[in-house]
């Protein structure tokens, strides 16, 4: 043992086993995905002497037990994802925190490699500005307050440009109101306000993916609930692109264009359109990178349905051909409205950042109409694959960015006619009712959610470190890795099913929000509704302060 | 005793209170009839009783709100017309009947009692009615229809709702009746619509027909309007609405998500959305897996790797074979096995070789490496047959050395014909002529002599190859080997260097017994293993102080040095000589180091006086390529020393792997670079905590081995196996293996993690 080398307590979780509770059934070892623990043998010796009426007796016992070491390693290290601890019969393993943190100085100072990883950012500055606002506005004796169980309620919510009622398609003839048939309207669709965003095929499993897919289509087909997914870019399937659940399904055109072809050939066999189109131009948890998709997860299926070979997938940080805001709507905007005659929602996401207003306000000024919604994503956003220091440390904390892009759309009177859709830890602390009601109130039309619904579908991974291990291929759940042996754990009906119900249990939570503020639909903007017990909060947010 | 009161007198209006207070009153005086003409006064009624338990009535008519609210039991409250919100409020047993209109939430957390209304009501009606098991339910029966969200959260009780009039109206309930209800019946007449999740509807049965009956008389009575009973009792129009019960509420009404994805989904995807990419079952595996679906698989990988001594050996003598055949007990194998690779195991294995195959010893782990010399001695006296010529090739070998030996052991022991030319007058080159009798006992390589000349090869010895009978070698042979070794000792033309007494030299004559007039004083130049050996030979001589210089860290092995030192020898380094006097050694730094005699020891070089220039290169070396064979011709090999300086043991591997090649040149098929390819076995599978420190002795040194990666047949995989997975296999020729069963193994490695040799490897399933 050299000094220099890596040792046990360098790495970033401590694996703790009591030889004494082991009977050896190998299973901890035997599921590891990430190979961190093994067998081995150690040796123990005791010598001990005593004197008595024979004389002075020696006494020593050497032996050799079978053991389960952690494998002290840079790269093959243990994640923290316990399911060893769920397989022991006997809890003779489990994982803990290694407090000392001193990993990421080690694996730098050991491969002059950045470090990679996914999930979300790990740092914990403040705590989370969505917390410390309350829906503090409760219709009592003023005005009749709304019963969540007894009252129907319209959570429904905008994808799509929304005009201003001067450019409504109606004109006054011989002092009545018609139809003026020389105005056309831009496409607007009413949709649920939670979308479940882009997480590409390849970053998911496939069987993650359908999983998500189903849970859409039964919420939609079944309990009526019109929530949409966005199909990140990693290629859709055929058979997808040609069934009528398309229409649930919002598909992404980020920088790579993976799987766009196929997109392309499959139009003419659509039966249905698309629910929308978003652009994706960045994204919160590693703003001004593109998407990354290490080798070890570009496995065939995904080389095929991307178009590309075995190789770590980068996609360029920006689109290549776009320059400028105003290019954006020229080109990407123009384009993707065409491909789909104007009648599918083409929306945008960029990463939150200082300059997320300023494009907020140019594409209000939009002359065509073509700009149906604007995603901004926050730096608590998740991934599948980044590099720690954009998880940790760029990008831009969703709130108040949202906030200042609907007040300088109220500024110019035009709030709500771009829908604003926000998200980067939304549902981060495990409710995702409460997020997306006050981000509404905040002035969203409409969140986003991805890392979550990993959660709701199993993920073990924390903001605290734990697995995080989402590009490395080798998920213990079966969500984000492309080996079969690993995605056979994934139980699609549990997971689709998981997802459905978590919906149905916010759907039944916001409107436990929305019966007390007195509104029966989304009160988008209604900041009237939310107290804040952080003065400086509530001054940057403009809602008041309560203590 | 019947009371009046009118509540406005001269305009004005009496309040509730003082309303109430004559109600009171009058029942404190004996009133239990009381005639009101209201004015919108709350509470009409309610919460009064009759000093004797009696019966109170009251005929009201312009009431405000909450008439009969609280209402007991033996109160009967009359209104003339219609009556506004909360008739019946918290009713807890009065009748109270409504000749119009009755406004919301009527019966309002009515708990007993009878309410009548010969209208409508107003929405809620009925919202929170319930039924407390000491009292007779609360009853609410209205002629034409309710508002909307009527009966919610009822928790018992008897709702009736006639739908007189009301043919037409979408829903005589109202919109979203029903909500939240648990309890009690709600009947009604007509259409509903919207009701809540929480309810069935039923049909009416004898029971309801009888309860309709008797109850719509009474009502109709109530309120005047019996001639609606007979357009009443057509009970096909009736439906009766009661509440899920509690176990009802929790069952799924909707397709479950699984039979949408077995039936909707795939149908309209064609199974799955992937399902012409890859291939999936959908089946959600256990964690702990066997077969195909195991991340790892253990592989027993016995003699996959080499053992250090193996590895590091240049010969590649597999030691952990020797030493794991004397463990069982065949020590003749043992002893034999070691000359497939040597003709000199106790020469050079036991003597003269530094043993470069214990330097990694996996014993080290635990104490002392193993006694290879030991090992090598035991072979001395092992004989061989002589060999059976069963190839019609012959080869030349120039030069008897321990290269060109070695070459021809592996030749003859595989039935070609080998002619050996030697310049001197006996085989064993610089092991016979060079090193001192001390490194190398003569008994021991006399033996070793003997026994390779009783293979049978033909030995030709004081033959000097010369350019004329090369060409002839050449000629009449298949094959050549040129094995000279470097007889040409270096010596560095400084000034004086005709002084110097070349190292080669003096040790081959000083084996023949030919003494150097040397003095006291020696300096010999170089510092490697020769001239450690010329140190030896130096002092035997007589010389009291010799030292030894070197332009470099001195290149002889550490015991070399060691005996040379303990000899009084003294090494310096780095020194560069400028020139030999008569007195000594002059070096460039200004030292001088006196001496009789100076002695250079720095190499030595081939003499190919008898090979055409062609074979060489420009400094004078022979041309070869990887596998041994001279660049000029392809049946001229050359080995050894000739080639480059190095190990006995290099030798010897040179003469073994050059005899491969030729064998396979001489078949024709394709020459290999190197004899032995096999890695070397990772350090951390062999398992030495297994092993104890003890005292070795000759009988047990085989035990002490480690028998790095080679199966030492201990079982202990079979027995450790949770899954009870592997067994062992005996073979026809007395060999064995392992087997891990895949339909019963989880890959756990506890095999590979505990094998004591590093047998079983556990690999990525892919």
């Amino acid at each position: 043992m050299n000094i220099n080398s890596i040792s046990k307590d360098d790495l970033p979780w401590i694996v703790e086993y009591d030889s004494d509770k082991c009977m050896l059934c190998g299973k901890c070892v035997a599921v590891c995905s990430f190979g961190a623990i093994k067998v081995d043998v150690q040796k123990r010796k005791k010598v001990g002497a005593i004197s008595n009426e024979e004389g002075f007796q020696i006494d020593a016992d050497q032996k050799a037990i079978p053991v389960i070491k952690q494998v002290i390693d840079e790269h093959k290290f243990c994640r923290g994802c316990g399911v060893c601890t769920k397989v022991c019969p006997n809890g003779a393993i489990k994982v803990s925190r290694n407090k000392t943190e001193i990993f990421g100085t080690r694996y730098r100072a050991k491969t002059s490699d950045s470090v990679k990883r996914g999930g979300r950012t790990n740092i914990h500055t403040e705590g989370r500005t969505l917390d410390k606002i309350k829906v503090g506005r409760i219709s009592q004796m003023t005005d009749p307050s709304l019963d969540a169980i007894r009252h129907t309620f319209d959570l429904r919510t905008n994808l799509g440009r929304v005009v201003s009622p001067e450019n409504l398609n109606f004109k006054v003839e011989n002092g009545n109101l018609v139809e003026d048939k020389t105005k056309t309207l831009p496409v607007n669709t009413s949709i649920y306000p939670i979308i479940i965003s882009d997480m590409s095929i390849g970053a998911l499993s496939p069987r993650m993916w359908e999983a998500i897919s189903i849970a859409v289509a039964y919420l939609n087909e079944v309990k009526n609930i019109p929530i949409r997914m966005s199909s990140g870019e990693g290629g859709i399937p055929d058979r997808l692109l040609k069934s009528k659940y398309l229409k649930y399904m919002i598909l992404q055109i980020a920088s790579g264009h993976f799987g766009w072809n196929r997109i392309i050939n499959a139009m003419p066999y659509m039966q249905e359109d698309p629910a929308g189109i978003l652009i994706k131009i960045g994204q919160g948890a590693k703003p001004g990178d593109g998407g990354l998709l290490m080798a070890e997860k570009n496995v065939k299926l995904i080389q095929e349905i991307r178009g590309v070979p075995k190789a770590d997938l980068l996609s360029p940080p920006n689109h290549q051909g776009l320059y400028s805001i105003e290019e954006s709507v020229q080109k990407m905007f123009l384009s993707m409205n065409c491909a789909f005659k104007f009648k599918v929602p083409v929306a945008i996401k960029v990463a939150a950042s200082a300059t997320s207003v300023s494009v907020y306000n140019n594409l209000l000024r939009d002359p065509y109409n073509i700009v149906g919604g604007f995603f901004i994503d926050g730096i608590a956003g998740g991934t599948g694959a980044a590099h720690e220091i954009s998880l940790n440390h760029t990008g831009h904390p969703i709130v108040s960015k949202l906030r200042d892009c609907y007040l300088a759309a109220v500024h110019q009177g035009k709030q709500g006619q771009i829908p604003i859709y926000a998200g980067g830890g939304i549902g981060m602390n495990g409710n995702l009712a409460a997020d997306t009601f006050k981000m509404i109130c905040l002035g969203a039309s409409g969140v986003f959610i991805g890392k979550l619904i990993l959660q709701i579908a199993g993920c073990v991974g924390n903001d605290f470190g734990k697995c995080n291990a989402c590009n490395t291929g080798r998920c213990p759940i079966g969500i984000t890795t492309q080996n079969p042996k690993l995605t056979q754990r994934l139980d699609v009906d549990t997971v689709a099913q998981n997802i459905v119900n978590y919906i149905l249990a916010t759907d039944i939570e916001l409107k436990k929000l929305l019966a007390p503020v007195g509104n029966s639909t989304l009160p988008i903007g209604r900041s009237d509704a939310l107290v804040c017990v952080d003065r400086n909060v509530s001054k940057r947010l403009k809602i008041q302060y309560a203590c | 005793m019947k009371k009046t009161i009118d509540t406005v007198k001269n305009n004005e209006r009496k309040s509730t209170q003082i309303l109430m207070q004559e109600i009171w009153e009058g029942i404190e005086e004996g009133y239990n009839e009381f005639r009101i003409n209201a004015c919108g006064q709350h509470n009409i009624g309610g919460s009064v009783w009759s000093k004797d338990g009696g019966e109170l009535n009251f005929y009201v008519t312009n009431p405000g709100q909450r008439t009969g609210g609280m209402g007991a039991a033996g109160t009967n409250i009359y209104i003339e017309g219609s009556a506004p919100a909360d008739t019946g409020w918290l009713n807890s047993g009065a009748k109270i009947v409504v000749k119009g209109d009755s406004g919301d939430t009527t019966a309002h957390c009515a708990a007993s009692g009878k309410i009548y209304v010969a209208g409508s009501s107003g929405t809620r009606s009925g919202a929170l009615m319930k039924k407390d098991p000491k009292y007779s339910a609360p009853e609410l029966w209205v002629l034409k229809s309710t508002g909307s969200f009527s009966f919610e959260f009822m928790g018992g009780g008897i709702g009736v709702v006639c739908g007189v009039g009301c043919e037409d109206m979408p829903s005589v309930l109202g919109d979203r009746a029903c909500v939240g209800m648990v309890g009690g019946f709600v009947y009604y007449r007509g259409s509903v619509k919207n009701l809540s999740d929480d309810v069935f509807v039923l049909d009416l049965d004898e029971n309801d027909f009888e309860f309709l009956k008797e109850g719509l008389k009474t009502f109709l009575k109530e309120i005047d309007e019996t001639k609606y009973y007979d357009e009443l009792i057509d009970f096909s129009k009736w439906h009766k609405i009661v509440a899920k019960t509690y176990e009802e509420r929790k069952k799924q009404s909707d397709i479950t998500l699984k039979t949408f994805r077995l039936n909707k989904w795939a149908e309209e995807v064609g199974g799955s959305i992937f399902a012409d990419l890859i291939i999936d079952d959908f089946k959600a595996h256990d964690l702990v897996q066997t077969g195909d679906s195991r991340l790892r698989v253990p592989k027993w990988k016995n003699y996959a790797y080499s053992a250090p001594c193996e590895y590091n050996c240049p010969i590649k003598i597999p030691t952990q074979k020797r030493f794991s055949l004397l463990r069982a007990g065949k020590i003749k194998e043992a002893l034999e096995l070691v000359l497939d690779y040597s003709p000199f195991p106790a020469s050079v294995c036991g003597q003269v070789c530094p043993n470069l195959c214990l330097n990694n010893c996996s014993r080290l782990k635990v104490d002392e490496p193993m006694d290879v010399k030991m090992l090598g001695s035991l072979s001395k006296n092992i004989m061989v047959e002589p060999q059976k010529i069963t190839k019609d090739k012959k080869i030349a070998i120039i030069g008897g050395g321990v290269a060109g030996m070695s070459s021809a052991w592996q030749l003859a022991k595989n039935g070609y014909q080998v002619e050996i030319f030697e310049q001197d007058d006996d085989i064993g080159g610089k092991l016979a002529q060079v090193i001192p009798n001390e490194r190398l006992s003569k008994e021991i390589l006399d033996a070793e002599i003997e026994r390779f000349k009783k293979l049978g090869v033909k030995i030709n010895t004081s033959v000097k190859v010369n350019a004329e009978l090369y060409t002839k070698l050449e000629e009449e042979f298949d094959a050549v080997v040129i094995a000279i070794g470097a007889h040409g000792a270096v010596v560095i033309p400084f000034e004086g260097y005709e002084r110097l007494i070349k190292g080669l030299n003096f040790l081959k004559d000083s084996k023949k017994g030919i003494k150097y007039n040397l003095g006291e004083k020696v300096v010999v130049i170089g510092a490697g293993n020769a001239a450690m050996d010329v140190i030896t030979e130096v002092y035997k001589q007589g010389a009291k102080d010799v030292t030894a210089i070197d332009i470099q860290e001195p290149s002889a092995f550490e015991k070399e040095i060691k005996s040379a030192k303990d000899l009084g020898a003294k090494i310096i380094w780095p020194c560069f000589t400028q020139k030999i006097t008569e007195e000594g050694v002059q070096l460039k730094d200004g030292r001088f180091l006196p001496a009789d005699s100076v002695i250079i020891s720095v190499g030595d070089r081939p003499i190919f006086d008898f090979l055409p220039k062609s074979y060489l290169d420009e400094k004078s070396r022979i041309k070869i390529n990887e596998f041994m064979q001279t660049l000029v011709n392809d049946k001229v090999f050359a080995i050894g020393d000739s080639t480059r300086s190095g190990l006995f043991t290099n030798a010897i591997a040179d003469g073994k792997h050059c005899a491969e090649n030729i064998m396979k040149y001489l078949s024709n098929d394709v020459l290999i670079d190197d004899a032995n390819k096999k890695k070397l076995i990772p350090q951390n599978r062999i398992k030495a905590e297994y092993y104890e420190c003890y005292q070795p002795t000759c009988d047990n040194e085989q035990n002490r081995c480690l028998s790095c990666g080679y199966c030492r047949d201990c079982g202990l995989c079979m027995q450790s196996c949770p899954q009870n997975a592997i067994s062992r296999i005996e073979k026809e020729d007395g060999k064995f293996e392992y087997v891990s069963d895949s339909e019963k193994c989880i890959g756990c490695g506890i095999c590979s993690g505990l094998c004591p040799c590093g047998i079983w490897e556990l690999e990525d399933n892919n």
